[in-house]
């Protein structure tokens, strides 16, 4: 999952660098809470630590997310997935990919890095058992070819957690 | 105060703002307005209103109205705030006389003077409305239903991603609802707008109208499946046989089809908006793999973009998430389904 992604492989477009830049600023002026970027000289890969909010299942844990921006980014939606080891949570495959609407077909350009983070920790703090999705060994090996969780065909049905 | 005087205060309320006055209580006077800025009835060079609830009791106009804004759109919480103190203050200041139209008209003022976008483009970050001087920031618009605003060229951007987006699925998928097929979503609150909602704005972004756009698409797609197309393929690959064959050597007037003009393209149709790097690589293969065919014939017809080439139209879900890939490696996504 560390390889780079095809999709990242393009150069992002001028568009994309210069909105990117701007939320790196915005980052760095006010980053969203329990999130540190890790500062590389990579535009197009974010690695992200999170931390699981207090008083959640997750608290007190570390983990890593990897976005990484296509070349039309805001228009397509970055790809976004846990670095291993993953959160065991009932949304997130063992490989990392993570089942959350707004980063495939509810993408939004109006979204942002920190707007997609602070959904990822609302679906992190609402879990109620730490567990993987009922389909994850089938998912993963369906993936085993470095596979994007963008070609993914999701099925978004669960909105409780 | 007589009674009377406060009725007849009403009905001059309603008389100025006709439909956009609702009276829920004649005496004592509890009326709700709409509030719009002065802009010569352009409604999309509003970009604010509000509508303010003022309710008074019976001892007005001794007691000032309460005045609250029951909606209002475009006016973050600070604008809103504005408007109320203003309004708040004007209350005060006129104690004691009949001040409903005057409270109304302070409402107008105010809204013309905070009438602009505020903050940041959503889709760009950069700000809407540059206000230091000697400075000239973009042209930007407001979506008519939900009053969001965004520079014009983000949006027509946006529009045209979407509408590029729903022809690739159109090949994928049969039976899509037709009357989805213009429509966009405002990136903010998803409330749905359609193409005449942004067509105002086009000409400030610098790109034509989407219709020419669109036929341009209709017209490539007609070419290349068109019958004179392909027996125009096929006459030449008899001459490229032909040729091959003679070594290179071919005497024209003896094949009718090498005539003057037979291979010439038909007129490049305008390059679209968008059309990126990727197009380019596209039409820089298109070329390699049509000069085999056609040397100097329909590998300059350029393909638009990538997406309104017909051939690369089955590539482009592949294309447009693993651009390094060639087209042939393609494969379509699994039906298997994850949740």
């Amino acid at each position: 999952m560390t390889s780079p992604s095809p999709s990242a492989r393009k150069g992002l477009s001028k568009i994309a660098c210069n909105r990117l830049q701007k939320e790196l600023v915005e980052w760095q002026v006010n980053p969203p809470a329990g999130f540190k970027h890790k500062v590389t000289d990579n535009l197009q890969r974010w690695v992200i630590e999170v931390n699981g909010a207090p008083g959640t299942l997750y608290a007190n844990e570390t983990y890593q997310l990897q976005v990484d921006f296509p070349e039309h980014y805001p228009m397509e939606a970055p790809q976004v997935i846990f670095l291993p080891p993953a959160p065991l949570h009932p949304h997130i495959y063992s490989n990392g990919h993570i089942c959350l609407d707004i980063l495939y077909d509810s993408w939004s350009p109006a979204m942002t890095v920190s707007s997609i983070c602070i959904s990822i920790l609302s679906m992190l703090s609402s879990s109620t058992v730490k567990q993987r999705p009922a389909d994850n060994d089938r998912y993963v090996k369906n993936c085993r070819n470095g596979r994007s969780p963008k070609e993914t065909r999701w099925w978004f049905h669960d909105d409780k957690v | 105060m007589a009674e009377e005087e406060v009725a007849a205060e009403v009905e001059a309320v309603e008389a100025v703002y006709g439909e956009d006055c609702v009276v829920l209580n004649p005496f004592p006077p509890h009326l709700k307005v709409h509030i719009k800025p002065r802009t010569a009835d352009v409604s999309s060079q509003q970009f604010v209103e509000a509508t303010i609830g003022i309710q008074a009791n019976s001892k007005y106009p001794d007691e000032p109205p309460i005045v609250t804004i029951v909606d209002s759109k475009g006016l973050d919480e600070q604008r809103q705030n504005h408007l109320i103190t203003s309004i708040r203050d004007r209350a005060a200041e006129l104690s004691s006389c009949l001040m409903l139209v005057a409270l109304c008209e302070e409402a107008v003022e105010k809204l013309s003077s905070m009438n602009h976008p505020d903050g940041d483009c959503p889709l760009c970050l950069y700000p809407l409305l540059v206000e230091e001087e000697g400075s000239t920031s973009m042209p930007f618009m407001k979506l008519m239903s939900c009053f969001h605003c965004f520079h014009c060229e983000c949006i027509i951007r946006w529009y045209s991603w979407l509408q590029t987006r729903k022809e690739v699925d159109h090949d994928n998928t049969a039976g899509r609802h037709e009357d989805e097929d213009n429509k966009g979503q405002c990136p903010v609150c998803r409330k749905v707008f359609l193409p005449k909602d942004i067509e105002h704005v086009l000409h400030l972004a610098g790109t034509s109208d989407f219709s020419s756009v669109e036929n341009d698409v209709v017209d490539e797609e007609d070419i290349l499946l068109s019958n004179s197309e392909k027996e125009r393929r096929q006459k030449f690959e008899a001459i490229l046989k032909l040729q091959q064959e003679n070594s290179g050597l071919i005497e024209p007037k003896r094949h009718e089809v090498l005539l003057p003009g037979v291979y010439l393209p038909r007129p490049a149709p305008t390059p679209a908006a968008i059309s990126d790097k990727e197009a380019k690589d596209q039409q820089s293969e298109n070329a390699a793999e049509n000069s085999g065919t056609t040397p100097g014939g329909s590998s300059n017809r350029p393909s638009t973009s990538k997406h309104r080439n017909f051939p690369a139209k089955k590539h482009y879900r592949g294309r447009g998430r693993n651009p390094g890939k060639n087209a042939s490696k393609w494969t379509p996504k699994e039906s298997g389904a994850a949740s």
